[in-house]
């Protein structure tokens, strides 16, 4: 457990080493246009610039249909832009990388899967070798989640926050350097959800990852968040990024505090204030000849 | 265990209902024994011929489970081509479900006239007719796999071929079992329509015979070993089911008819 908690920060001390102001993530001018059933277009994401530090802790905030997860997923190289390019590390981004992981808002364990096994599923598909030293590492980041006594119990018998504590654990067993996570705790309890991000933000703190963090919940954004992405709907695109200068470690009594209040207040101003509200549906909505 | 043997109490206890009212039946109203016999005749019968019995229902059994043995390979060779290949999901699913919906068992005559009186032909009818339900279950439940798993492995650079052996087959299992546990009963009423229609053994023949020697507790004490062991290979499979998958809840049977 000791030596477990020694490595990570190791790698922490290295992900701080690396420079930590450099963009690891940078979107130059990224659409995305998805083509309906009827033949028209629905203009998901207009054009967003935005680079992520290394080591970064950034949140993307928006009401529902602002294009968030398309920009999330986006950025994990699972679906490709229509216009404007990803680049990763300074390499264009084609396709999903080992360098990046990805946690969806569900669990998605494998059912058939024990939770190491679950934990230890990239590696697998991945072909990473030595085998046992990713065997170590997956215990190890089963004790990081809590999780150290449920290595053999299957994701049934678990609860849904333990699920996606486990999930975390899986996006971790690689050498990722950034980790996507889209709405992870939205369909969790507001007390396990308060837990859970306590829990991210020491996982963070310990492994050094580049984390973007897409949620809708504004409160949550600033607790754990070093900028927050507000992106408004209408067409999907980013308004501000806000900077939150609040010390760390943070903790929960931080949400009772005048500055935090003040900080969260400006975000949903932010969000209230967006240019197409109320026709937004309408004017997402374009015909094809528009687009082309 | 004790609660389970308890369960078991409410099934046996209609059962011996039945019997008894049964027997009281043939009894009061004095009834032929061509015509319908009581159980304790149908037991005896069945204790006086049980080693005819045995010899002929090893044949049945045997072709069954061959012609099972074929459906399965066959049923998850195609279901899986079907759903892994568009072109395939093209030019065969639709030949698939037309043949689906023919009667099978309609075939039984010509195939007898094609494969001959012995075991082949048996064994032909069987695979074919259990070969929808299995094929069925297997395209099925392959398509069902979940899109946010399979977005897992794609994130994680999976290949095709990753997704199909750790995705989409662990999820088709619970499918192909329930296609497995309707199988294994058409293949045995496949072969045993065969044997009615054409054969010199097994227990479709042994039926035949006794009915037309007016032996009807034989034909009955047939026809109860008949479902005893139908029962016994859907329980097989059940068992098989519940070991192997112990995952997953039970899941609904997509059916298919003869």
């Amino acid at each position: 457990m000791a030596a477990a908690a020694l490595h990570l920060a190791d790698r922490a001390q290295a992900a701080m080493d690396r420079g930590g102001t450099t963009p690891l993530i940078e979107l130059h001018g990224v659409t995305k246009t998805y083509r309906t059933l009827d033949k028209r277009s629905y203009i998901a994401i207009s054009p967003v610039t935005l680079a992520i530090k290394e080591g970064e802790f950034l949140s993307i905030v928006g009401p529902s249909g602002c294009g968030k997860t398309s920009l999330l997923n986006i950025m994990s190289g699972l679906i490709q832009p229509t216009s404007g390019e990803i680049r990763f590390h300074d390499q264009l981004l084609s396709g999903p990388s080992a360098e990046i992981s990805l946690v969806f808002q569900r669990p998605v364990l494998l059912p058939w899967r024990n939770i190491i096994d679950n934990v230890l599923l990239p590696a697998q598909v991945m072909k990473l070798r030595p085998w046992d030293f990713y065997v170590n590492k997956a215990r190890e980041l089963l004790a990081l989640v809590g999780l150290q006594d449920f290595g053999n119990a299957y994701p049934r018998e678990l609860s849904g926050g333990m699920q996606q504590r486990a999930s975390i654990a899986r996006a971790l067993i690689t050498d990722s350097r950034a980790l996507l996570m889209d709405e992870p705790f939205a369909a969790l309890d507001a007390m396990t959800r308060e837990e859970m991000n306590l829990e991210l933000m020491r996982i963070w703190s310990l492994t050094g990852r580049t984390v973007v963090f897409v949620t809708h919940n504004i409160a949550e954004a600033v607790l754990l968040s070093d900028r927050i992405a507000v992106m408004t709907a209408g067409p999907g695109t980013l308004r501000d990024i806000i900077t939150v200068d609040l010390a760390r470690p943070r903790s929960l009594s931080l949400l009772g505090e005048p500055r935090f209040g003040t900080m969260v207040d400006h975000v949903r101003t932010l969000l209230e204030s967006q240019p197409n509200r109320g026709a937004g549906d309408i004017a997402r909505v374009v015909t094809s000849e528009t687009i082309e | 265990m004790k609660a389970r043997m308890f369960a078991m109490l409410y099934p046996i206890s209609t059962f011996a209902i039945i019997l008894l009212a049964w027997e009281g039946i043939v009894d009061v109203l004095a009834l032929p024994v061509f015509y319908i016999p009581a159980p304790t005749q149908i037991a005896l019968a069945l204790y006086r011929g049980f080693d005819v019995y045995m010899s002929h229902l090893w044949t049945t059994m045997y072709c069954t489970f061959v012609a099972f043995a074929i459906a399965l390979v066959l049923g998850v060779a195609f279901g899986a081509l079907v759903s892994e290949s568009r072109f395939a999901e093209r030019t065969l699913l639709p030949v698939m479900v037309a043949l689906q919906s023919m009667p099978r068992i309609a075939l039984a005559p010509l195939i007898l006239v094609w494969f001959g009186f012995g075991p082949t032909s048996k064994i032909v009818l069987g695979a074919l007719t259990a070969f929808f339900p299995l094929f069925l279950n297997m395209a099925h439940g392959l398509r069902t796999a979940d899109p946010d798993q399979i977005a897992l492995m794609r994130s994680i650079r999976g290949n095709r071929v990753q997704i199909f052996w750790m995705i989409k087959l662990p999820t088709a299992l619970p499918f192909l079992f329930a296609g497995m546990q309707i199988g294994v009963i058409l293949a045995m009423l496949a072969v045993i329509v065969g044997e009615f229609l054409g054969a010199n053994r097994g227990m479709g023949f042994l039926i035949n015979t006794e009915s037309n020697q007016m032996d009807t507790a034989g034909v009955f004490a047939g026809i109860f070993i008949l479902s005893a062991v139908g029962v016994l290979c859907h329980n097989g499979v059940q068992y098989l089911r519940d070991r192997l998958l112990f995952w997953s809840a039970s899941h609904e049977i997509t059916g298919s008819t003869l």
